[in-house]
């Protein structure tokens, strides 16, 4: 236990990858969307989408932690256990900042009328219904998801080189396009409709915990015969 | 004390066999020097020791247990690879950060006294670093890292003569205060000879020589003089190398030399040479012959 906490620790030695990074990210998106929405001669609720990319950056944060620290962890004699649970802990924090960052200024839009410009950043209509700690916790699960899902890629490119990551990737593709046939097949897009919209931010966030954890499953399994 | 027991370890990839049934097993506090040609498999080896990579089969035991996943054999193990990877945008002040968090005798003193030999920039990023830097910070995370089982692969790559001479004098200075066990992968054999005190030579993924030093110098002696003396003195010996220039002939035998050999060599006028660890490395690499010594079965 105290050594995966090392690890996490170890991550933030160097604080530009986990912490200024995705920060510099997020201050940059913000202040160009605050810019573009006084720009945009029109009174009504504007709506950017601009806070995706802090998010975004955790894909990158997720590939870079696997095919740059990992080879690293192993001089250090980490076992890939250690190393795994660590890096995940390390990202979770990350996460986890980013959430408060998120549900604390989406805060202050409300508050301030969208800063003063009518203009939303983090505070969209839809998330907020679940309050600033639900909105949060969303965007701390979709950057999570994001990184698993980054590391598992790389992890698998490390394992299985180019050719194993193209295989996993149409393989993906194949599945998403088999659901979408049985979804048109059945003629149920209107229940996936409804069961979506009946999902709610928190039922949203809940499945996406359990993908999350499913990917974070597979990158572990890879990741345990991965060699540096 | 043994500190690992290699039983017939085999590494298989597709039809070529990087190590092809190795066995032998390292002992407490003794510098070890593992030798032999690029791709001869000295990394696979290390890399298979640490755990860093699976064997296809055969048995590795370090400090008496499996390696694998397991934080106690691990924690005592320190190896940088040559080609080493450091996370992206991190500085060698990171990378020694890090490495005191996870080395149980790291000693920030002796990392500190070694950027200053070195003269390694502290704030260049790692990937911006020349060949010989970059060799550097791993050199510095083997010394002050003072595993008890600490590894170094061939890492004098892009070190000046300076460099690489300070890299053996603090090696050895550091090893007499903390003794431990330490296994130098090279090619720059003479270089390191007066540092091994065991000598084991691996060649297509085989161990072919593991022996003492000192033994394996006097395993081999060069007999010079003239053509027909030489010859009927190597008559029946097993000659490792022979040249010739007019009615001299060198040639190098294997096997000791006794006081009989040496007062026939006496009689008959001719000289004895010492060879060179390298030399004799490299003539038992070179494949003219096959040889089986009995350093291979060990």
């Amino acid at each position: 236990m105290n050594r995966i906490l090392t690890v996490a620790r170890m991550q933030f030695v160097n604080k530009y990858t986990f912490v200024w990074m995705p920060l510099i990210i997020l201050v940059t998106t913000l202040v160009l969307s605050i810019i573009i929405f006084a720009m945009i001669p029109y009174g009504g609720a504007k709506y950017g989408g601009g806070s995706q990319a802090p998010i975004w950056y955790f894909f990158g944060l997720g590939i870079m932690s696997l095919s740059y620290t990992f080879p690293f962890s192993q001089a250090l004699s980490i076992t890939r256990r250690e190393f795994f649970l660590g890096t995940m802990l390390a990202a979770l924090a990350t996460a986890v900042m980013l959430g408060v960052v998120f549900g604390v200024g989406g805060t202050i839009e409300r508050a301030t009328g969208g800063w003063g410009l009518n203009g939303y950043f983090f505070s969209l209509d839809w998330l907020w219904t679940a309050g600033p700690l639900g909105a949060g916790v969303f965007f701390a699960v979709v950057a999570m998801l994001l990184f698993v899902a980054g590391f598992w890629g790389a992890t698998i490119y490390r394992r299985f080189g180019a050719i194993g990551l193209t295989i996993a990737l149409s393989l993906v593709a194949l599945a998403f396009v088999a659901v979408i046939w049985i979804v048109a097949r059945l003629d149920a897009w209107v229940a996936v409709g409804e069961w979506l919209a009946g999902l709610g931010v928190m039922g949203l966030t809940c499945t996406l915990v359990l993908v999350t954890i499913a990917l974070g499953v597979g990158s572990f399994l890879t990741l345990r015969r991965a060699i540096p | 004390m043994t500190v690992v027991e290699v039983t017939d370890l085999v590494k298989r990839y597709k039809d070529t066999a990087a190590l092809d049934g190795v066995s032998l097993s390292l002992q407490e506090n003794v510098i070890y020097g593992l030798l032999g040609r690029n791709g001869a498999g000295k990394t696979t080896l290390m890399s298979m020791l640490t755990a860093q990579n699976f064997p296809t089969s055969g048995g590795v035991r370090v400090f008496g247990e499996n390696p694998y996943e397991n934080a106690r054999v691990l924690g005592r193990i320190c190896f940088v690879r040559e080609s080493q990877r450091y996370p992206d945008d991190a500085r060698p002040s990171h990378a020694f950060r890090m490495a005191s968090m996870f080395f149980p005798n790291w000693s920030q003193e002796l990392a500190d006294r070694l950027v200053a030999d070195f003269r390694l920039p502290m704030k260049t990023r790692i990937k911006k670093l020349s060949r010989g830097q970059l060799s550097a910070v791993g050199v510095i995370i083997g010394l002050a890292s003072r595993a008890e089982l600490t590894f170094f692969d061939e890492p004098y790559l892009g070190l000046d003569a300076v460099a690489r001479q300070i890299f053996y004098d603090r090696l050895l200075a550091d090893y007499t205060e903390h003794p431990r066990t330490v296994v130098l992968s090279s090619h720059l054999i003479d270089e390191v000879a007066d540092l091994i005190e065991r000598v084991i030579v691996i060649d297509r993924g085989r161990i072919l020589l593991d022996d003492e030093t000192d033994a394996v110098r006097g395993r081999a002696a060069t007999i010079v003089g003239d053509v027909d003396a030489v010859a009927a003195f190597t008559a029946g010996r097993e000659v490792i190398h022979r040249e010739s220039l007019g009615r001299v002939t060198s040639a190098t035998v294997l096997g000791e030399l006794d006081a009989a050999d040496r007062a026939h060599l006496a009689a008959s006028g001719l000289e004895v040479g010492s060879v060179s660890l390298q030399q004799l490395i490299v003539r038992l690499t070179q494949h003219e012959f096959e040889p089986v010594t009995e350093g291979a079965r060990r």
